[in-house]
C-alpha cells in the first residue's frame, strides 16, 4: 500500500501550503516551509520503491547469488535516495537561514507578525 | 494580551490552494502509479538508466557494496559538490545575519586609519553642511568625554574597550542526566566515526556529521557551554569548516591533471569491505564529514548565541509603539 506514502507525503505538503499562506508569524511560516520540504523526502523514497525490491545494498548476496545478480535484480532506485539526501542538506540549510533571519527581524521590528513588518512595502 | 493573538489570514484562499493541489497531484500520482496493486510501482517497471548504472559500476568502478554512496560520491559527485557550497553559503549567511559586535582582542584602528580618506570625502561633497556635521560630531564626542563617556557605545570604534566577555556559566543538569550522558557519549561518537570510516550508511558523511552535531548538542545539554567551549568557538570551528572546504576542492581539482576531468575518481581504489574501499569516495566522504559536522554545529550555535542587538526601549516607548499601530489598524 505504497499509496499511502504518496498520500500521506501530498497531505504534508498541502498542510505546509496552507500554513505558509495564511499564517502571518513567521516561526510557522518557516515551519511551513519545513513541512513541504519534508514532504517531498516522503514522496522521494516511495517512488524509489518497487513491488518486492530489496535495497539498493551490494553486501552478502544471499546464497549461490552474486552482488552482479542483485544489482541485475529487483532493487530500489538508488538516485532518487541520493536525492532524498541531497533535499534533506539543503532543507537544514534553508531552515538555519530562514530562522537566523527571523531572529534578527524579531529583534529589529520587535514583532514576528508578517503584517507588522512593513519598512519593505513599496 | 488580545492585540498578540494571533489570527490566521486569506483562509479561504489557503484552504482552496491547498485542496487544488491536493487533487491535482494526488491524481497525477494516483494516475502514474495505475490506481491497482496498492499503488506501487511494479516489479517490472525498469529502473531508470543512470540508476541502474550505478547498481552496475559500483562495484567495477568503485569497488564499494554502496550503490547510494556511489552516487552521492561518484557517479554525481558534481552535483554533491554543488550541494556542499550551497550549505556553505548558507552557514556563512546564518554567521554573517547572527554575528553580534565583536569584543575586541587587541587594537584595530580603522578610525585613525580611514581618517584621511573621511577628511578627502567630506572636501569632496564639499558642502558647507558636511563640515557643520562632522563640527557637530566633534561637538557631541567632546561632550561625551565630558560625561566620562558614560554612553554604551563609544564615540569612534578605535575606542572600544579591549578584552573578551566572560564565559557563560555552565547549566549543569540533574546527575542522571549527566552520568547517562557521559555513558552515552562515547558510543555515539564511536558510531558517528564508524558511518563515515565504514562507508556503510548510505551517505556516509552527511549522517555523521549529524550525529557529530548531535554528541556535541547532547554534550552542551549535559555540561553547558563552559565545558565544550574549547571546541565549539567560532575561531576553531570555522577553520575546521574551511578545512573541509578546501579538501572537497582540492580532491576535485587534482583529479583534473591525473584523469583529466574535474572530479575524476583519481585516489587508487583498495579491497571492497576494507576502510579505504571506494577511493575517492572515502575521502569526499570523509572531507564532507568536517564541513557538515562542524557547519551544522555552528549555525545552530551561531542561533543559541543570538544577542538582543538593539538598545533597549523604556516603557513610553512602547505604549507610543503601540498606539500608532491602534491608530493605523482603525
Amino acid at each position: 500500500m505504497i499509496v499511502v506514502n504518496y498520500l500521506a507525503a501530498l497531505l504534508v505538503f498541502c498542510l505546509g501550503l496552507y500554513v505558509v499562506i495564511t499564517q502571518r508569524n513567521i516561526v510557522k511560516m518557516v515551519m511551513g516551509l519545513s513541512l513541504m520540504e519534508t514532504s517531498t523526502y516522503v514522496l522521494a523514497l516511495s517512488l524509489a520503491y518497487r513491488a518486492g525490491s530489496t535495497a539498493p545494498i551490494l553486501l552478502h548476496p544471499p546464497a549461490g547469488k552474486s552482488e552482479q545478480d542483485i544489482a541485475h535484480g529487483n532493487v530500489a532506485d538508488p538516485v532518487l535516495q541520493n536525492i532524498c539526501l541531497t533535499a534533506i542538506v539543503i532543507g537544514v540549510a534553508v531552515t538555519a537561514v530562514l530562522l537566523a533571519t527571523a531572529v534578527r527581524l524579531a529583534q529589529h521590528y520587535r514583532s514576528v507578525d508578517a503584517d507588522r513588518i512593513r519598512q519593505l512595502r513599496g | 494580551m488580545s492585540r498578540i493573538a494571533e489570527r490566521t489570514h486569506r483562509r479561504a484562499v489557503g484552504v482552496v490552494l491547498a485542496v487544488c493541489f491536493l487533487g491535482v497531484v494526488g491524481w497525477t500520482l494516483l494516475s502514474v502509479s495505475g490506481w491497482g496493486g496498492g499503488g506501487q510501482l511494479s516489479a517490472e517497471t525498469p529502473l531508470p538508466a543512470i540508476a541502474r548504472r550505478a547498481m552496475l559500476q559500483a562495484l567495477p568502478a568503485f569497488l564499494t557494496t554502496e550503490p547510494v554512496s556511489a552516487v552521492v560520491y561518484g557517479f554525481r559527485g558534481f552535483d554533491t559538490f554543488g550541494e556542499t557550497f550551497l550549505l556553505f553559503a548558507a552557514i556563512v549567511s546564518v554567521v554573517v545575519l547572527t554575528r553580534a559586535k565583536e569584543t575586541r582582542h587587541g587594537f584595530i584602528g580603522e578610525e585613525r586609519a580611514g581618517h584621511e580618506e573621511q577628511q578627502e570625502e567630506e572636501q569632496d561633497q564639499g558642502g558647507e553642511q558636511k563640515e557643520q556635521t562632522s563640527g557637530e560630531r566633534d561637538a557631541q564626542s567632546a561632550e561625551r568625554e565630558e560625561e566620562g563617556r558614560d554612553t554604551s557605545s563609544p564615540p569612534t570604534p578605535d575606542d572600544e574597550p579591549v578584552g573578551t566577555q566572560e564565559p557563560d556559566r555552565a547549566q549543569a543538569m540533574t546527575v542522571i542526566t549527566r552520568t547517562s550522558i557521559r555513558a552515552m557519549l562515547p558510543l555515539l561518537l564511536v558510531a558517528g566515526f564508524y558511518l563515515v570510516a565504514e562507508n556503510y550508511s548510505p551517505g556516509g558523511g552527511f549522517p555523521a556529521g549529524a550525529v557529530m552535531l548531535g554528541v556535541i548538542l547532547m554534550a552542551y545539554t549535559a555540561f553547558g557551554y563552559a565545558r565544550i567551549s574549547g571546541v565549539v568557538n567560532p575561531d576553531v570551528l570555522e577553520i575546521v569548516e574551511q578545512v573541509g572546504a578546501v579538501a572537497i576542492v582540492a580532491l576535485f581539482a587534482i583529479g583534473l591533471p591525473l584523469t583529466g576531468s574535474f572530479g575524476g575518481s583519481w585516489v587508487p581504489l583498495a579491497p571492497q569491505e576494507t576502510l579505504r574501499s571506494g577511493g575517492m569516495l572515502q575521502v569526499f566522504s570523509i572531507s564532507e564529514f568536517v564541513e557538515v559536522g562542524s557547519g551544522l554545529t555552528i549555525a545552530v550555535f551561531a542561533l543559541l548565541g543570538m544577542r538582543h542587538d538593539w538598545v533597549e526601549s523604556d516603557e513610553s516607548d512602547d505604549e507610543e509603539d503601540g498606539a500608532g499601530e491602534e491608530d493605523a489598524r482603525s
